[in-house]
C-alpha cells in the first residue's frame, strides 16, 4: 500500500479539479441531448426511485401511505367505478382508488429492486472483482454456486423457497437477493479476469503496488461501468420478478397494494372495465422499460471503445 | 467426445441426489410449513396433527423418509397427493403434453423470430428497420409475459367478442384448430418475449463477425451479399447463439407456469404451482427432480452441440 500511494493518485487529483461545473454541465447536456431516449428513461426512473423511497419511508415510519385516499380502505359505494375526476384511474372491485395503490405498489417493487441492489448486486460484484482478481477457492465456491442456481428455472427456484419458507416479502427478498448475488459476481468475476491483464494493471504491480492498491485504485474504477449497467438491469429484473410472483398469487398476501396483485385481481373484471388491468400493466412496463434503456444508454456512453466520441 | 458425454451423463444421478436431499430437508425444517397443519385448520389439536403425520409418513426421521421416497421414485412409484389421493405419475402423463406443447412451439418460434430479425437488423445496420427491430426488442424485455398474455386475451374479447378456448387440453390429433386456438396465444407470447434477448444477441455477434477479416475477404473475393451473411458470418454465429437458446429453455419452463395459469390449462406447471401452495410435498419432490433432470440434460445437449459447430472445439 505504502509504495503504491506515492505513485498513482497525482493523475485522479489532477484531472478532477481541471473540469469546471459549467464545462462539465455542457458535458452532460451534450450527452443528453444525443441520447434523448436515455433522458426519458433517467426521468421515469428517477420519478419511481423518489415514489418508491417516498412509500417506502412514510409506510414504515408514519405508517401511512403517501397518496390520495387510503389503497386498502374498501368503499362499498364506489366499486368498479371508471375513470374519472374523482378518481383519475377508477376503482377496483372493492372501491379502492387506483391512483392511491398504484402509487402505494410503487413501495414493494422499489423495496425488492433496493434490496437485490444493495444487499445482492453489489456485495456480489465486489465477491465477482475479488475473486476473479485472486482466484483462489473463493472463486471455485462462486463459480460453482452461481452455476448450480442458474441452473435452474428462477420460478421454480421461488417455488420451492416458498414452499420451505413459506409466502411474503421475506422470501421473495431472499431469492431475489441470491439470484443478484450470483449474477452479479459472475458477470464481474468476467470482466475482472480480463482486467486484471491488462498493460496498465502490470505497469502498476511493476512499480510494486500492493494488491489492495490495485484493487481499489485501477479494477474497481475501471469495471465500474459494467457495475453501473448491471445495477439498472438488477433492478428491472427484480420488478419484474417481483410483480410475476404476486401475479401469481405467491408474493405478498392479498389487498396489499402491489402491481403485481392488482392486475391479477382485475383479470375477473378486465372485460368491462380494462382500465383495471391496464394500468398496473402499464406501471410495470414502464419501470422496467426506464431501467433498461436507462442501462442501455449507460452502457453506449460507459463504453470505453465509444468514450472518445463523446469528449 | 464420448467419453465427455459419458463423464457428464455419469455426474447427472450425483446431482440430483443433491438436488432431492437439498429440497427434502428445506421442505421438512420448518415447522410452521408442516402440511399436516395446513390439512388439519388451525384449530387442530396436537393429536390431529400426529395422526396426519403418520398417515403421510412425516412423522419417521428424515432419513427414513428419504429413502422410503427414492426407493419408491426409482421404481417408478411416485405416490399419491396428500389431498386428493391421485397417482402422481398418471397425473404427470395426463399434464405433460399440454406443457410439452407450449415449451416447444414458444422456444421454436423465439429462436425463428430472434435469429431472423437478429441478422436483419445487424446486416441493415442504422436503418429504419434496424431501429425499429431493437425498439420492440427493449418493449419484448420489458413488458411482462403476463400483462402481453392477458391484453391478448383482452383486447380480442373487447373487438370482435371473441374468446380463445380456456382450460383442458385438446390434443391436435382430435382437434387441430381448438388446440391452434388455444395454443398460440401463450406461444406467441413466450416466443416473442423470449425472442427478445435472442435478437439482441444475434444482432451483436453478427455486428462482430461482420467486421472480421475473413468477411472482407469474402465480400473482397466478390461472392454475393447473401452468400457471405449466411455462410461465412451466420455459421460463426451460432456458438454463443446455442448458449442463448440454452438459457432460454429453462425461461421458457417458467414463463409456461404464468402461461397456463391464465389460459387454465392442465399442465405440469400449474400442478407444480398448487402443489406449493397445498405444501404437497411428494410431488414438490418430484416436479423439481424433473425439472432438474431436463435443464441439466438441455444444457448437456448446448455443451455437446459446440463440438458439431465449431470444429475447434474438441471434448476429451
Amino acid at each position: 500500500m505504502a509504495t503504491g500511494a506515492v505513485t498513482a493518485p497525482v493523475a485522479a487529483a489532477e484531472w478532477e479539479p481541471t473540469l469546471e461545473p459549467r464545462r462539465r454541465l455542457a458535458g452532460w447536456g451534450r450527452v443528453a441531448r444525443k441520447n434523448p431516449v436515455g433522458v426519458i428513461a433517467a426521468i421515469i426512473v428517477v420519478a419511481f426511485v423518489t415514489l418508491g423511497a417516498v412509500e417506502v419511508i412514510s409506510q414504515s415510519a408514519f405508517g401511512t401511505v403517501v397518496a390520495p385516499e387510503n389503497p386498502r380502505e374498501i368503499h362499498a359505494s364506489v366499486q368498479l367505478q371508471g375513470p374519472s375526476l374523482a378518481h383519475p384511474l377508477g376503482t377496483n372491485q372493492r372501491g379502492n382508488d387506483m391512483l392511491s395503490r398504484i402509487m402505494a405498489g410503487a413501495r414493494v417493487s422499489f423495496l425488492i429492486g433496493a434490496m437485490a441492489l444493495v444487499i445482492g448486486f453489489l456485495p456480489g460484484a465486489l465477491l465477482g472483482v475479488i475473486s476473479g482478481y485472486y482466484q483462489r477457492w473463493i472463486d471455485y465456491v462462486i463459480q460453482r454456486g452461481g452455476e448450480a442456481w442458474a441452473a435452474f428455472p428462477v420460478l421454480f427456484l421461488y417455488l420451492a423457497f416458498i414452499t420451505a419458507l413459506g409466502q411474503g416479502l421475506k422470501t421473495i427478498a431472499i431469492v431475489i437477493v441470491i439470484s443478484s448475488l450470483f449474477g452479479g459476481s459472475r458477470v464481474l468475476r468476467a470482466t475482472a479476469l480480463i482486467t486484471k491483464h491488462s498493460d496498465y494493471i502490470e505497469a502498476s504491480r511493476s512499480l510494486g503496488a500492493s494488491d489492495s492498491w490495485i484493487l481499489t485504485r485501477h479494477l474497481i474504477p475501471n469495471v465500474m461501468p459494467i457495475i453501473i449497467v448491471g445495477a439498472s438491469s438488477v433492478f428491472a429484473v427484480s420488478v419484474l420478478a417481483e410483480s410475476a410472483l404476486s401475479f401469481l398469487g405467491l408474493g405478498l398476501e392479498p389487498g396489499t397494494p402491489s402491481w403485481g396483485i392488482d392486475l391479477s385481481e382485475g383479470q375477473s373484471n378486465m372485460r368491462l372495465h380494462p382500465y383495471l388491468v391496464l394500468f398496473p400493466g402499464m406501471a410495470i412496463s414502464l419501470v422496467v422499460l426506464g431501467f433498461n434503456l436507462l442501462g442501455d444508454t449507460l452502457r453506449d456512453i460507459l463504453d470505453p471503445r465509444l468514450r472518445g466520441s463523446l469528449r | 467426445m464420448w467419453r465427455y458425454t459419458l463423464r457428464r451423463l455419469a455426474f447427472l444421478p450425483l446431482v440430483l441426489v443433491l438436488v432431492s436431499l437439498i429440497t427434502f430437508i428445506l421442505l421438512r425444517v420448518l415447522p410452521q410449513q408442516d402440511p399436516a397443519i395446513l390439512m388439519a385448520g388451525q384449530n387442530a389439536t396436537p393429536e390431529q396433527v400426529a395422526a396426519i403425520h403418520a398417515e403421510l409418513g412425516l412423522d419417521k426421521p428424515i432419513a427414513t423418509q428419504y429413502f422410503d421416497w427414492m426407493g419408491h421414485v426409482l421404481r417408478g412409484d411416485l405416490g399419491k397427493t396428500y389431498y386428493s389421493k391421485r397417482d402422481i405419475l398418471d397425473e404427470v402423463k395426463h399434464r405433460f403434453p399440454a406443457s410439452a406443447e407450449i415449451i416447444l412451439l414458444s422456444l421454436t418460434l423465439s429462436v425463428v423470430v430472434g435469429v431472423t430479425f437478429g441478422v436483419i437488423s445487424a446486416t441493415m445496420r442504422n436503418t429504419g428497420i434496424d431501429y425499429g427491430v431493437r425498439l420492440l426488442a427493449v418493449f419484448g424485455q420489458s413488458i411482462p409475459e403476463f400483462f402481453l398474455l392477458v391484453l391478448l386475451i383482452l383486447i380480442p374479447s373487447i373487438v370482435w367478442n371473441y374468446a380463445a378456448p380456456v382450460g383442458g387440453y385438446v390434443s391436435p390429433i382430435d382437434d387441430l384448430w381448438r388446440n391452434i386456438r388455444m395454443f398460440a396465444p401463450p406461444s406467441l407470447v413466450l416466443g416473442i418475449g423470449g425472442s427478445a434477448g435472442i435478437m439482441r444477441l444475434q444482432r451483436t455477434t453478427m455486428l462482430e463477425v461482420l467486421r472480421s477479416d475473413y468477411v472482407r475477404t469474402a465480400r473482397a473475393k466478390g461472392l454475393a451479399s447473401r452468400s457471405v451473411v449466411m455462410t461465412h458470418a451466420f455459421r460463426n454465429t451460432l456458438a454463443p447463439l446455442v448458449t442463448v437458446v440454452g438459457a432460454s429453455f429453462t425461461t421458457v419452463f417458467a414463463g409456461s407456469v404464468i402461461a397456463e395459469r391464465i389460459m387454465s390449462l392442465n399442465g405440469l406447471g400449474v400442478f407444480f404451482l398448487q402443489s406449493v401452495l397445498q405444501r404437497d410435498f411428494p410431488v414438490v419432490q418430484f416436479l423439481v427432480l424433473y425439472t432438474a433432470t431436463v435443464v441439466i440434460l438441455a444444457n448437456l445437449i448446448v455443451d455437446l452441440s459446440y463440438a458439431f459447430i465449431d470444429p475447434r472445439v474438441k471434448y476429451r
